[in-house]
């Protein structure tokens, strides 16, 4: 690994300004770490804000907010969490090992890079590790490709679990910029597609830190599923994940939540999908007609084929649990 | 049910380990946990392509890092006198001449050593490093190599295809399996250390320490008795330390260049490319039976790949002679080179692959026949004689495995139409299959140091790779003397204790029981001997009549003849006895075929809607001879099963056909199972000693548990859902599309 300098912070506006260029943040570690000792990660230095950022969920008027150091076990334990959005700590259970999530924050959850296996081989062409250098999943290996919204130059998708939850619940993104500006980012603005940069994953402006996640007050805490496809059952990342929740007025949904990961470039939400499901009876039939619309809108690369009939598979199989579990 | 029988009170309690407390305690030393005075750090650089030759190499960024002490490559490298030459390099049976060729077999082989005073250094400087190549087109795709290399017979043929060339039922189908990585917990790791010109002492991730010094003594031109290797805890192995690799090679390479000890451990994405794999394999099995189910004929082909520098062939159709009585027998084999590092054996080698074909093939020939498969193989089974040779087994238990198993998983239950058992969206199913491993045994010897309050070492070069070796002689040894457990402490691979063969091939426990029993009687004489100075009793005791106990020995004939310890030391004048014997096969093994053996059964679920499988229920009865210590032996079992599932579900190394590198060669990008993948595994053994293995009656373990498992879940799968699949691993892809 590169040498590197190291400093703790100790306030958000002390972090902003000691931040230089080649200099990155650190909170849990678990992914700029690994980064770092595969050489795909070089910074000069660190600052550690592990003592900068909120480790507590708060409830606030008509949301819950979870600090950006909530660590992923302390998130998916939360009693206000299991109460409110017990579909956050299903999809965060789902999620790397008990380790990591003992060290793992909030925050840098949503920063995660991707796992394709091509950006960890740094020997290998790869736009988001270098940009210009080429997209060697697009002619290789792509068990763990995209199947929506790529492009040539990049068919990565984004690896978290608990993304996806907080995609279908409509969190946003709280960040207090270089300025010391506060901003609030929808969730669905904060990840983004490869398009022609495809070395950036989000829309976080340069320099800013991440301080907190709101999840919106919703009826969302009956009836959820999240259903992780994985090639093994414990420390796998997901071919394709499923967050479903439902809405329901007896038999009939009212509103239904929808979002994927291991589809796309980010937290992917199904609106077509959900806006199927309003008013309709929740049956196996009409489970079966939303999943395929969703199998409509996806174009699988000719490495990963299947994944179209998984993610059918995976989301019949998560509204069907949204009845029953 | 669990692991162990609890009902069963008069079974006890089962032992701990020899070696628990020091390995949870961290006061176990592993390879690379010794502190050497003055070490130093040796780090790879790995070739970013995988066929071709290094043009240039550019070292001046690496060379101005902080403490870098020397960087080798094939162009400034110190000679080594066992890579001088072709011929040379061959006697060595190393395979690659590290640093001695500008040739690129595979990616990541080392291109270049750092040392460093530290590992940071070593590794900053080692990832600075630019080289230039002229690249060949590297060929890594098994499946797309293999039609054109043509098979060759392996052994003689028995009877003729022509013979049953009218068989009215006949199986014929393709099998293919996925290349496997062993990537123990450990990584390999070498320390190594020149105290004089001629003279090494090396720490070393390694199955046997003989093997190293045999190796290192070949390569650098040395005595093998100046190398003195320590192996004394082993973070598993499953056949990827039963070599010598580039990493004990490079220590010792570079602390001859630097003058100092070096410490070279793999990286884990290292471990994939460097330490051998199990090859990815395809096979044909063409099997032939008449209406009745009785086998009348098997031909069976097997390919699997190797590197383009090494050649190494598994014994795909060995077990095809072994299991079943089948009057006409042809096999034919070759291997297919790739630009991929050399793979090796792993667990159950060679058999665990060619058991997967044939085991398949019957389940197959079962469905045709609507004949239930535990029956079909109880009409086929070869009980009494090998096959092969037509000698008698010395025992051979599998009807009995095969029996129990049934009985255990309540196979009633299974419905001979495939996909009639249904839960919701949940699919599920039943299937057996067998594994059989030649039970073998080795020479080795063993030592015992006896001191006055009765505590006694028992000590031998073989390793512990985690299988309960230690434990196993703490067994034996109690056993064989009647010393309590507590009195009998365990000294295990290090090479200046007596000698004994590598830990593989499930020759360990088999081998060393000898060489315990032996060296137990050579103490149990000693003292008698002793003894007699005391009391005339003992004049012409025999081993078998002395019984020791904490504080003296006395006599089985008459056990009034007590002599104590103290007074045997006193009388003699004594400071501690020490006794060494050796042991080994002998004519036993012209007379008789020796097999353990084990039948898997599994019960799992399929969801028809993710293809997922999930196994439910893992059984497995072996037949071990005697069961020296359930608890490792169990332990030992259920560590294969999780392999097994592994090697059915979803254990796959791939490489990318145009760049070479392996996809995802890390312990997140491979996938082997987890807990959460297996359920409680069920073990049962069938306990009857064999007569004439070896003292003990015991039949090694280590090998047999993982052979048939990975079958047994794709019939079972096939029973879930009425789907055949071949191809393992079996991916909720395959299930599905």
């Amino acid at each position: 690994m590169k040498p590197f300098s190291f400093s703790k912070s100790d306030k958000v506006s002390k972090a902003l300004s000691a931040k230089k260029e080649a200099v990155q943040f650190l909170a849990g570690g678990t992914n700029l770490v690994d980064l770092m000792k595969k050489n795909i990660a070089v910074p000069d230095g660190l600052i550690d804000i592990t003592a900068v950022l909120s480790d507590k969920v708060e409830a606030q008027s008509g949301s819950t907010r979870i600090g950006a150091m909530v660590r992923n076990s302390a998130l998916a334990t939360d009693p206000q969490i299991l109460a409110k959005n017990p579909l956050v700590a299903k999809a965060v259970l789902a999620g790397a090992s008990p380790q990591i999530r003992n060290m793992a924050s909030t925050a840098g959850n949503l920063l995660q890079r991707t796992r394709c296996p091509y950006f960890y081989e740094t020997s290998t062409p790869c736009n988001k590790r270098k940009p210009g250098s080429g997209c060697s999943a697009l002619h290789g290996e792509q068990r763990m490709s995209a199947i929506i919204g790529y492009n040539d130059a990049c068919v990565a998708v984004h690896p978290s679990d608990l993304c996806i939850a907080l995609a279908a619940l409509g969190a946003s993104v709280n960040v207090t910029d270089k300025g010391n500006k506060q901003l609030v980012i929808p969730f669905k603005d904060f990840h983004k597609l490869p398009e022609s940069t495809p070395d950036l994953d989000n829309h976080l402006p340069k320099d800013a830190i991440i301080t907190s996640v709101d999840i919106p007050d919703n009826p969302f805490n009956k009836h959820f599923a999240y259903v992780k496809l994985r090639d093994r059952d414990s420390y796998a990342f997901a071919l394709v994940s499923v967050a479903a929740a439902l809405d329901l007025d007896g038999t009939r949904i009212k509103e239904a939540r929808l979002a994927s990961g291991g589809v796309a470039h980010k937290p992917w939400r199904w609106q077509k999908a959900e806006q199927y499901l309003k008013g309709k009876e929740a049956n196996a039939a009409t489970f079966h007609a939303a999943a395929a619309i969703v199998a409509d809108e996806v174009k699988p690369l000719p490495g990963n084929g299947f994944k179209k009939v998984m993610l059918m598979g995976a989301i019949e199989t998560a509204l069907q649990h949204c009845l029953t579990a | 049910m669990g692991l162990f029988n609890t009902k069963n009170k008069a079974a006890g309690k089962p032992d701990g380990r020899v070696e628990g407390i020091a390995k949870v305690t961290g006061a176990g030393k592993y390879a690379a946990e010794y502190k050497v005075d003055n070490m130093c750090h040796a780090v790879f650089a790995g070739s970013t392509i995988a066929a071709g030759t290094i043009k240039s190499i550019y070292l001046d960024n690496a060379k101005q890092v902080e403490g870098v002490l020397d960087i080798i490559t094939h162009l400034n490298k110190p000679a080594v006198p066992g890579f001088a030459s072709e011929t040379k390099l061959k006697e060595t049976r190393f395979g690659l001449p590290l640093f001695h060729t500008d040739k690129v077999y595979f990616r990541n082989q080392p291109v270049a050593m750092v040392v460093a005073d530290t590992l940071e250094n070593a590794t900053y400087a080692a990832s600075l490093i630019e080289f230039t190549y002229q690249e060949d087109t590297p060929t890594v795709d098994f499946k797309k190599a293999h039609p054109s290399v043509p098979l060759k017979m392996q052994g003689k043929e028995r009877g003729s295809l022509d013979a049953w060339s009218n068989a009215p039922q006949v199986v014929d189908q393709q099998y293919d399996i996925a290349a496997e990585v062993h990537n123990p917990m450990e990584m390999h790791a070498t320390i190594a250390h020149w105290t004089a010109d001629d003279k090494l002492v090396l720490y070393d991730k390694t199955q046997g320490v003989v093997n190293v010094q045999r190796t290192i003594a070949k390569i650098f031109e040395i005595p093998q008795e100046n190398i003195e290797v320590f192996s004394e805890f082993v973070g598993g192995g499953f056949g990827s330390g039963l070599r010598v690799w580039t990493n004990g090679v490079g220590a010792v390479m570079a602390a001859k260049a630097v003058k100092r000890p070096v410490k070279l451990m793999l990286t884990r994405s290292q471990m994939f490319s460097l330490t051998g794999y199990r090859p990815a394999a395809w096979q044909r099995v063409k099997l032939g039976a008449d209406n009745d189910g009785k086998f009348l004929g098997i031909h069976h082909q097997g390919k699997n790949g190797t590197s383009v520098f090494e050649p190494f062939q598994e014994g795909i159709t060995s077990i095809t002679r072994m299991v079943y009585n089948f009057d006409n027998l042809k096999a034919e084999q070759s291997i297919v080179p790739l630009n991929l590092g050399t793979p090796t054996w792993m667990r159950g080698p060679g058999d665990c692959t060619g058991a997967f074909a044939v085991e398949c093939a019957i389940d197959e020939l079962s469905y045709q026949l609507n004949m239930d498969p535990v029956a079909l193989r109880l009409k086929n089974f070869a009980i009494t004689h090998d096959p092969e040779n037509k000698k008698p087994y010395s025992s051979n238990f599998i009807d009995e495995c095969i029996t129990k198993g049934a009985e255990m998983i309540d196979w009633k239950q299974r419905k001979q139409q495939p996909g009639a058992l249904t839960e919701g969206d949940w699919k599920i199913g039943y299937g057996v299959a067998v594994g059989m491993w030649g039970a073998g045994r080795g020479n080795a010897s063993a030592g015992i140091t006896m001191e006055k309050d009765g505590t006694m070492t028992v000590k031998t070069a073989m390793t512990d790779i985690g299988t309960g070796t230690g434990t196993a002689m703490q067994n034996m040894t109690h056993t064989f003397t009647g010393m309590p457990k507590d009195k009998i402490k365990i000294a295990l691979g290090h090479s200046t204790l007596p000698t004994a063969g590598s830990q593989g091939g499930s020759t360990g426990l088999s081998s060393i029981s000898g060489a315990v029993s032996a060296v137990c009687d050579a103490l149990k004489k000693q003292l008698a001997d002793y003894a007699a100075a005391i009391n005339p009793a003992y004049k012409d005791a025999k081993p078998a009549d002395v019984l020791l106990s904490a504080t003296g020995v006395s006599l089985k004939t008459d056990k009034n003849e007590f002599v104590s310890l103290a007074d045997i030391w006193q009388k003699n004048n004594l400071t501690d006895i020490s006794v060494k014997a050796s042991s080994g096969p002998g004519a036993e093994r012209q007379q008789y075929a020796f097999c353990c053996s084990t039948a898997h059964f599994v019960k799992v679920r399929v969801n028809t809607k993710t293809g997922k499988v999930k196994v439910e229920r893992a059984i497995c009865v072996a037949d071990g001879g005697t069961i020296v210590n359930e608890k490792p032996a169990a332990n030992q079992i259920s560590g294969a099963i999780v392999g097994g599932i592994g090697m059915a579900l979803m254990e796959e190394i791939h490489a990318d056909e145009k760049l070479g590198n392996l996809v995802g060669n890390d312990l997140a990008g491979y996938h082997f199972a987890v807990n959460a993948d297996a359920p409680i595994i069920e073990v049962a053994f069938i306990n009857k000693p064999d007569p004439y293995v070896n003292p003990s009656g015991a039949k090694g373990l280590g090998e047999v548990g993982i052979i048939g498992c990975a079958p047994a879940i794709a019939n079972a799968i096939y029973n879930a859902t009425g789907k055949r699949l071949r191809d393992l691993p079996i991916t909720p892809d395959k299930v599905l599309v």
